[in-house]
């Protein structure tokens, strides 16, 4: 019975406002990179002695129930609830079976209205009632009826609601936190890298960019980032390896082995908000966290071809940037994974959007090697030109790549040769390649102003 | 405690190490302890403050990143555009939230740069609620509201305070002095009344917390990427009567489907692909009705009838009121266009893209595609080529071959320009008229690539393929092991002898390219006619007699097993 008292003097306190005002309440959010976030709600709670219910209803929506738990002085507690029964009006009417409803008939004709009591016997299809010792079907004639229930049924809410049964030792009110786990809640981060083609500068800015689809609102929240993800086991909100896109290029060319200056936790970097900020529902927010200039960076070009690739017209070759993220010579931070976008000057000065890359978690002191999409003057035709078969279990394949460049200046072109398994052999080649790895060879072309350059190559391999 | 001190002290080592270099900070802090002495104001209590509308504007527009040389396609626009707004700002002193109204609809909030802001960006913020019925009685749940119902005898319209209780499930439960109800279930008349929007917009909004130790008016430009744009280069090639030259004209379309129009903006579109991530989708509630669900309405007369309620789209995908609005200026009448058109794009580079600038400002408006004339070539001299492309292991029924216009993309031939992907169509003039001969795809083309043209099958010009006969050599054939060391299985040498005969019904001689696939490991060894070799593959390049015929022979070698 004192349940019930708390849980309508609860609504009806809700029904006036927020229960409990944003003064004696204290957010904390904890956001991780993987759609992931510990809530802490710290508030004061009025407790009486002996069981009772005590309601949260504005915890996020997408609330993993499981991770639920109440701190506070002197009580403990008996079960918790997390109801999502929500109100609607078919809810309202399936609850009211076998209940009293008001009806109120409108007459068409006069616009008399007639009230009447009623019983609702069912609601499957459609609604049947009994009216004194009469059984309708409600609104079969299609005329104008209204149904007036006395109250909303004490487990239908209007949000989804978390209700927790404790048994308090003394009455009185206490500090208590409550802490919770959602997805719903994620950050990364977006990097604006401006490039001066001039003298082969960067520009970089990085914004953390946190998106809140957790269905509340969370106010003047102290906001604490953590670059990492923390491993979850199965059923949390964490992508399942084969959703998420294959790494087609390495970014990471050289892993850093440098100390940034950023709080830790364990193997993650903190990045905390100095402001408390309110985290409104759907609402896409940036703070920025980076902002350095004139870090050196180079423009080169990148052909991957797979294995007996050949192609009737040239393809383009990507576009690389390459930059450090060391402390000389570098942006001089570890970079949180996320988006990086590059632009650069057109002819009238205004910045225009060339590409963008995707990083992963960067350690200080790498060397960051980002494509931004194909260069249109800059292509190579890879062709099989030859495929002889020498015995029965031994093939020589002769390759040829023709680079063009239409640009008015001259450019090297990183030429890779993929998919070589470690058996093949380059028995011959025109200009001299490096074995980057058993599976890749690589070659440096430089390709003239306005011109051609070809290499040839001949693999020995079995099967 | 160790670690932190001995952390701090690398700290210190390394911002001395590039304090000339590195300007790493978080601004809030920064910010926050400059201005702890001046002002009191916290992000909670900041200012509204609304930007001016946009003084200027720029609108360069990328092409779907995916997509294939076709056209666009107007109910699925899958490129982008950067826009960038000028726009004059007031700035109280203290905190303020400024507010960008009017940006496009599909803004990548991630992407929103601010610049010119004296240097105190607290933080960016792109609201996801935008006013809306559903969202205006989302925003009042639990909140007073005035129902109205309307007695449809009287005219009379009763005016009842109430509260709305839930708006869950798209239906309304509200609350008055009669007790519960549902709204519109009745059958009556009955909608809300609110006192007030909240803090909902009416438009996409991008909003700025900025700190400034002083009033002050700056002009902020403010860039951004959208989606829910597109453009393509639209290409129409004029055959000469006599077929040795053709005149290449193109339009460049491109296309906003976005609820927001862009007035005298500079337009620029880029050629050449871009990379593009699939960024976190950022959360928007584009907003709907109020759908009024209901309990079950099934009557006793009508078989059981589950009730269709409209669904609220996404911003974009409304395509039936985005096609009824679209103006397509049409590509097809390249004869009547060719002297409207005198003004073209200019073309500039842009790193390694290709940049076009329309040459005067435009208004990009909202649901709109529109044409700039992209280039005018003419007298192109260009080679008719038929050919066939044959699998040499199987026999052919006589099929037509095709067709191929083929010039080179340097200034001796009239072009020497880049040319961006897009749909290519080919007219032939019939005295005054054109006629359409064949559409087909063209990809990037720098300067001096070869450029091809389809102009689909030539019916007069037939292709048969014949294997005459096979010889099976296993002597000749290298030992296979199936076990190493055990047993051998031959492997066999095979020789084909292969017959193609290309007729041609036409009264003039033609340059024809049969080109062969063989099995892999397979060399043509001998032939009747001088064989090549393009990207790999042989080639004979033959010339085939008006009214005439040619037959070729060639015999192949590969190994099986």
């Amino acid at each position: 019975m004192a349940a019930r008292l708390l849980v309508i003097g609860c609504m009806l306190c809700l029904l006036a406002g927020a229960p409990i005002s944003a003064a004696d309440r204290s957010l904390s959010v904890t956001i991780y990179a993987g759609d992931l976030a510990l809530v802490q709600d710290r508030r004061d709670i009025e407790v009486k002695a002996g069981r009772q219910r005590i309601e949260f209803q504005d915890v996020s929506a997408q609330i993993r129930p499981e991770t639920v738990s109440l701190t506070a002085a002197d009580i403990s507690i008996v079960e918790q609830n997390f109801d999502f029964d929500l109100l609607t009006p078919a809810k309202l009417m399936e609850k009211a079976v076998g209940q009293e409803v008001t009806i109120v008939r409108v007459n068409p004709a006069t616009g008399a209205e007639t009230r009447e009591q009623a019983q609702v016997l069912a609601t499957n299809g459609g609604v049947v009632l009994k009216i004194g010792q009469r059984i309708e079907v409600l609104r079969d004639d299609g005329l104008p009826v209204r149904v007036i229930f006395d109250k909303v049924p004490d487990n239908l809410r209007a949000r989804p609601t978390l209700s927790v049964t404790v048994i308090g030792g003394h009455a009185g009110t206490r500090p208590a936190t409550l802490s919770y786990l959602t997805p719903g809640l994620g950050w990364k981060a977006d990097y604006v890298a401006l490039y001066n083609e001039a003298d082969s500068k960067v520009d970089v800015q990085g914004w953390v960019t946190l998106t809140n689809s957790s269905g509340v609102t969370y106010d003047n929240a102290q906001t604490l980032l953590v670059a990492g993800s923390p491993t979850q086991a199965e059923g949390g909100a964490r992508q399942p390896a084969y959703y998420r896109v294959p790494q087609s290029r390495p970014t990471v060319q050289q892993a850093g082995t440098e100390s940034g200056s950023r709080e830790r936790l364990g193997d993650y970097y903190l990045y905390p908000l100095a402001e408390r900020t309110t985290i409104a529902n759907l609402q896409t927010k940036q703070v920025s966290f980076l902002d350095v200039h004139g870090v050196p960076a180079e423009h080169g070009y990148e052909f991957r071809n797979h294995w007996l690739g050949t192609a009737e017209t040239p393809q383009s070759a990507k576009s690389i940037y390459a930059f450090s993220t060391s402390a000389h010579a570098g942006l001089g931070d570890q970079l949180p994974a996320g988006i990086l976008r590059f632009y650069m000057r057109d002819k009238r000065g205004d910045p225009q959007f060339i590409g963008e890359s995707r990083i992963d978690h960067t350690p200080m002191g790498s060397t960051l090697s980002l494509a931004t999409g194909d260069a249109f003057d800059v292509k190579v035709r890879a062709v099989v030109d030859k495929r002889t078969r020498l015995n029965s279990t031994e093939w020589q394949s002769d390759m040829r790549y023709e680079l063009t460049n239409a640009l008015p200046r001259p450019v090297t072109v990183k030429l890779l040769q993929e998919g070589l398994w470690g058996d093949a052999r380059i028995s011959a080649e025109s200009i001299k390649s490096t074995r980057r790895s058993a599976e890749v060879a690589e070659w440096a072309v430089m390709v003239p102003a306005n011109g051609k350059a070809s290499v040839t190559a001949t693999f020995d391999t079995r099967y | 405690m160790r670690a932190a001190s001995k952390r701090g002290a690398t700290n210190r080592a390394a911002s001395k190490r590039d304090a000339t270099h590195r300007r790493v900070r978080f601004v809030i802090l920064t910010l926050g302890l400059a201005a702890a002495g001046a002002q009191a104001a916290t992000p909670a209590n900041a200012v509204d403050d609304l930007a001016e509308q946009p003084s200027d504007l720029s609108v360069t527009v990328y092409r779907a990143p995916y997509r294939g040389s076709g056209s666009i396609d107007l109910n699925t626009l899958g490129g982008f555009a950067l826009i960038s707004e000028t726009r004059t700002v007031h700035l109280p002193a203290g905190v303020s939230r400024l507010r960008f109204e009017g940006v496009a609809d599909g803004i990548e909030a991630a992407s929103a740069i601010v610049t010119g802001l004296p240097d105190g960006i607290v933080e960016k913020n792109r609201e996801g609620k935008l006013l809306s019925p559903s969202a205006l009685v989302a925003a009042a749940v639990g909140r007073p509201v005035t129902l109205l119902r309307t007695n449809q005898k009287t005219g009379k319209l009763t005016r009842l305070a109430g509260t709305i209780r839930a708006d869950a499930g798209g239906g309304a439960v509200f609350e008055t002095s009669e007790g519960i109800e549902a709204l519109r279930c009745s059958g009556l008349p009955e909608s809300f009344s609110f006192s007030g929007i909240g803090d909902l917009s009416a438009k996409p909004t991008l909003s700025v917390l900025v700190r400034s130790s002083e009033a002050l008016t700056r002009t902020v430009t403010l860039s951004y990427l959208a989606s829910g744009f597109d453009w393509a280069a639209d290409y129409v090639a004029t055959l000469s009567a006599d077929g040795k030259s053709m005149e290449l004209g193109a339009w460049v379309t491109l296309a906003n489907g976005n609820g927001v129009g862009f007035p005298a903006a500079q337009t620029q579109v880029v050629a050449g692909r871009v990379n593009r991530e699939s960024g976190t989708v950022e959360p928007l509630d584009a907003g709907g009705p109020i759908l009024a669900q209901c309990w079950p309405r099934g009557s006793t007369s009508d078989p059981p009838q589950y009730l269709q309620f409209a669904r609220a789209l996404p911003l974009g995908a409304d395509n039936e009121s985005l096609l009824q609005n679209v103006v397509v200026t049409a590509m097809a009448a390249p004869a009547a266009m060719r002297f409207l058109a005198k003004k073209t794009v200019e073309q500039e580079e842009l790193g390694d893209l290709k940049l076009y600038r329309v040459p005067d400002r435009t208004t990009v408006a909202s649901r709109q595609s529109k044409q700039v004339r992209l280039l005018d070539r003419s007298r192109v001299p260009v080679s008719r080529v038929y050919g066939a492309d044959l699998a040499s292991e199987e026999d052919a029924a006589p099929a037509p071959a095709h067709l191929l216009l083929r010039t080179v993309n340097n200034a001796a031939n009239h072009l020497g320009l880049p040319l961006p992907s897009g749909k290519v169509a080919v007219f032939a003039a019939r005295g005054d008229a054109q006629l359409l001969l064949h559409e087909s795809g063209m990809h990037d083309l720098a300067v001096n690539e070869e450029l091809e043209l389809e102009l689909g099958d030539a019916e007069d010009v037939q292709v048969t393929a014949v294997k005459n006969e096979a010889i099976l050599d296993p002597l000749r054939a290298p030992l296979v092991p199936l076990v190493p060391g055990a047993l051998a299985l031959r492997a066999a040498g095979v020789s084909e002898i292969h017959r193609v005969a290309i007729s041609n019904a036409l009264a003039t001689e033609i340059l024809f390219e049969l080109r062969l696939r063989l099995p892999e490991g397979g060399r043509v060894v001998s032939a009747d006619h001088p064989v090549a070799a393009k990207n790999g593959r042989p080639i004979f390049r033959l010339t085939i007699p008006a009214n005439g015929s040619v037959t070729v022979r060639y015999q192949t070698q590969h190994t099986t097993g």
